[in-house]
């Protein structure tokens, strides 16, 4: 008896030691809230989404405008959101008004954990969205989120540099080459100076140069995606890649993305000439080194196509209202508010991407933004999979075909190859 | 955090079946139920708390594995139970025998190499000067004291392909192959970095340990042995061995535990790459759970896991067992 007892302890220390997780769904419902009592909407954004001056009076807008409404509005970090939306979600009282990273929606639309929005989407400004935003809220026909902003990526560079070397913003890739050429034949004598900083996985310039050569990576029919990454025109990306990488001679790691180290820091230390980047990474490496602002500008990424510019892969983010929600009708109002054309022209202003307003003319002022905004009109994303969630917070494939290539760990057929194996594994999994 | 628990359970768990207090003289034969009792209530609260924390848990996750529990499941509150699906869906996957048996090999590395070390450790403290003593303590415990997250990040810095110290120091010393090269370009070799940083963090506690144990051994056997003319090998074997046996086999088998079920590092460094060749079981457990959201597939897998430790400190659980009629040394 007794040694089962020890048997059952020392099991159940290990078993505890080894769980990750148990959840159980406890129900406590029944907190509905009738209208016209105070009512309290509670708003997830996320940290560096909208500025406080636009959030600030959109909330009071909104409460003026709802008698006996209190916005609970909270700013979220981005890392490790999923988990916290998961639970959240899994809560009887979630949170009201969620926004999602748009390859994340479509893994929680698919779950049923969203309200379906299709007949609110003329009340949401509909007619405005940005298509590549609207099609990642679908899902089985259905809309589950609205856009809210988008950015992309472009390359930005160093203005002085680019005088001193005598070059401008390249408008071909073979052009870019050159650039890249002429920047290393003028500063190379600096061993740390590098024309172009490009990590091995950054994947979302891969994507780029794939959708450039007129490729993807996945192909849909239905529901269902197969993935296309050992296609010739996602080779010929992947080859453009590492022509990049090696004619700019960056010593950025190939088994690492531009998070780790953060590109922006590197940029920022005044030895690089050019990084592919989002708008606010300027700022960033502005933090320790204020004057490189001044001498920073962008252009789009350059297209094989002389004069046209390279599709981006258009990052942004949608906004939701959970299904458990207990003020759907709250959070809707709130949602309209927020996508109407006022609001939206300031998301312009801020520099970011409108998700539902077409008119882009506030971004023109900051070369930028203008670059951003010249780019994202031929935006694309990542296929919207619910599968797409867990290939981002899990391991990806992309990633390691980068770096499988790039350092010769494999050759392009094998590492392609490999890719798509698991790329399909991940979307029927 | 789950490494104190399983301490307090190792701790607990003689505690649980330590018989009752001896009724005192005079009136043991008159006691009377209600003191019989005594003693098992005052066990109660914690023998309650474990089960509660500790055997709740470890039922839960055994019945969600055999349930489908996806994020949809779990924002419902639907019970879906698909039997032997999960497993099924696990065990015919054969990354996850490569990646079991990756687990294992790393975590008999990882062991052996913290358990030398300790001991090394330990029996040259026992033979340096205080001065000497005292500095190798004080690294040792700073060594223990660092946050995980902490070490994990200088020693990402350490390995850094192009600002780290090591391929710096390596060209300063005339290799110039290690300019610019990559410690994370294969798993062997990720793995072996990560071994590195577990077996830093984990051999202060094991060296205290045996080191604990040395002490115990009285200072006159050493001198008997020497008198008798006994080498350095003769007297470690016999006076200091016996000393320590318990607490080796102590700490391994904690190390055992411990070094199975290490994420925090394994992710950190680089999330199991490359191409997954790092990956081990909690990894797979991480990804599966909260990446991909299956919940009841991860689950499975902890039970996996559970029965692979079970399997692994099977000779510890029967000393722990015996232990009642003869100490474990």
């Amino acid at each position: 008896m007794k040694r089962w007892t020890k048997l059952m302890v020392g099991a159940a220390a290990i078993a505890l030691a080894t769980a990750g997780c148990a959840g159980s769904g406890g129900t406590d419902s029944s907190n509905e809230q009738k209208a016209g009592q105070p009512r309290t909407l509670t708003v997830w954004l996320m940290n560096g989404s909208a500025p406080a001056t636009l959030t600030d009076a959109l909330n009071k807008e909104f409460e003026q405008k709802h008698d006996g409404v209190t916005v609970k509005y909270e700013v979220q970090e981005w890392n490790g959101i999923q988990d916290k939306l998961t639970t959240a979600l899994a809560s009887q009282n979630p949170p009201d008004v969620i926004e999602l990273g748009n390859t994340q929606a479509p893994a929680f639309a698919s779950e049923g954990v969203l309200t379906d929005l299709s007949k609110d989407v003329d009340k949401l400004n509909g007619g405005q969205w940005l298509a590549s935003l609207k099609a990642s809220g679908e899902w089985d026909g259905k809309q589950y989120s609205t856009p809210f902003y988008a950015a992309n990526r472009m390359v930005i560079y160093r203005t002085d540099m680019f005088q001193q070397a005598g070059v401008t913003p390249p408008t071909s890739r073979a052009e870019w080459l050159a650039a890249i050429g002429k920047l290393k034949a003028k500063f190379g004598k600096d061993k740390q100076f590098q024309p172009l900083y490009l990590p091995g996985q950054n994947w979302y310039a891969l994507l780029s140069f794939i959708y450039d050569e007129g490729g993807d990576i996945a192909e849909k029919s239905g529901n269902d995606f197969t993935a296309t990454v050992d296609s010739d025109q996602a080779k010929a990306g992947l080859e453009f890649y590492k022509q990049l990488v090696d004619a700019s001679g960056t010593t950025a790691p190939k088994d690492n993305d531009e998070q780790n180290p953060e590109q922006a820091g590197i940029y920022g230390q005044g030895k690089v000439a050019m990084m592919i980047a989002l708008p606010w990474e300027v700022d960033t490496a502005a933090k320790n080194n204020a004057a490189i602002k001044e001498k920073t500008s962008a252009f789009p990424i350059p297209s094989r196509n002389a004069g046209e510019t390279a599709p981006v892969f258009q990052g942004g983010s949608n906004l939701a209202v959970p299904v458990n929600s207990k003020n759907a009708d709250l959070a809707k109002a709130y949602l309209a508010l927020i996508l109407s054309e006022k609001y939206q022209s300031q998301f312009a202003e801020a520099g970011m991407v409108p998700g539902a307003s077409t008119d882009l003319s506030a971004l023109d002022a900051n070369p930028v933004s203008k670059a951003m905004a010249d780019a994202s009109k031929n935006g694309k994303s990542v296929p919207a999979t619910p599968k797409w969630a867990t290939i981002e917070a899990g391991q990806n494939p992309l990633k390691d075909m980068l770096t499988a290539y790039l350092t010769g760990a494999k050759d392009i057929d094998t590492a392609t190859a490999d890719a798509n194996k698991a790329l399909d594994a991940a979307f029927s999994g | 955090m789950s490494v104190s628990m399983t301490q307090t359970a190792q701790i607990t768990a003689p505690a649980g079946s330590s018989p009752p207090a001896p009724p005192r003289a005079g009136r043991a034969r008159r006691a009377g139920l209600g003191e019989r009792a005594v003693p098992y209530l005052l066990l109660a609260p914690a023998v309650i708390t474990m089960l509660v924390l500790l055997g709740w848990p470890a039922i839960q996750v055994v019945g969600i594995s055999f349930r489908k529990l996806d994020l949809g499941e779990l924002v419902r509150g639907e019970i879906v139970w698909v039997g032997f699906d999960n497993y099924r869906a696990v065990l015919a996957d054969p990354e996850v025998w490569a990646i079991t048996l990756r687990t294992v090999l790393f975590t008999a590395a990882c062991v052996a190499a913290t358990v030398l070390a300790g001991l090394l450790i330990a029996i040259l403290m026992r033979h340096v000067s205080t001065t000497v003593r005292v500095a190798i303590q004080v690294c040792l415990v700073l060594a223990w004291a660092t946050p995980i997250l902490a070490t994990t990040t200088v020693f990402q810095w350490i390995f850094d392909q192009q600002y780290g110290i090591l391929n710096k120091t390596l060209v300063k010393l005339g290799f110039d192959s290690f300019a610019g090269f990559s410690w994370f370009s294969s798993g062997a070799s990720t793995l072996t970095v990560i071994g590195l940083l577990i077996v830093w963090q984990a051999v202060p506690f094991v060296c205290f340990t045996i080191y604990a144990g040395l002490l115990a051994a009285p200072r006159e056997l050493y001198e008997a042995a020497a008198i008798d003319g006994a080498s350095a090998w003769q007297s470690f074997a016999t006076v200091s061995w016996p000393a320590i046996r318990a607490l080796v086999t102590l700490a391994t088998f904690l190390s055992v535990i411990w070094d199975f079920k290490v994420f925090a590092q394994v992710w950190a460094i680089r999330q199991g790459g490359p191409d997954g060749e790092s990956t081990t079981l909690p990894l797979l457990l991480y990804l599966k759970g909260i990446a991909g959201r299956h919940f009841g597939v991860a689950s499975a897998i902890a039970v996996l896991m559970i029965i692979v430790l079970l399997v692994l400190t099977a000779r510890y659980l029967q000393l722990l067992l015996r232990s009642r009629e003869a100490d474990v040394s």
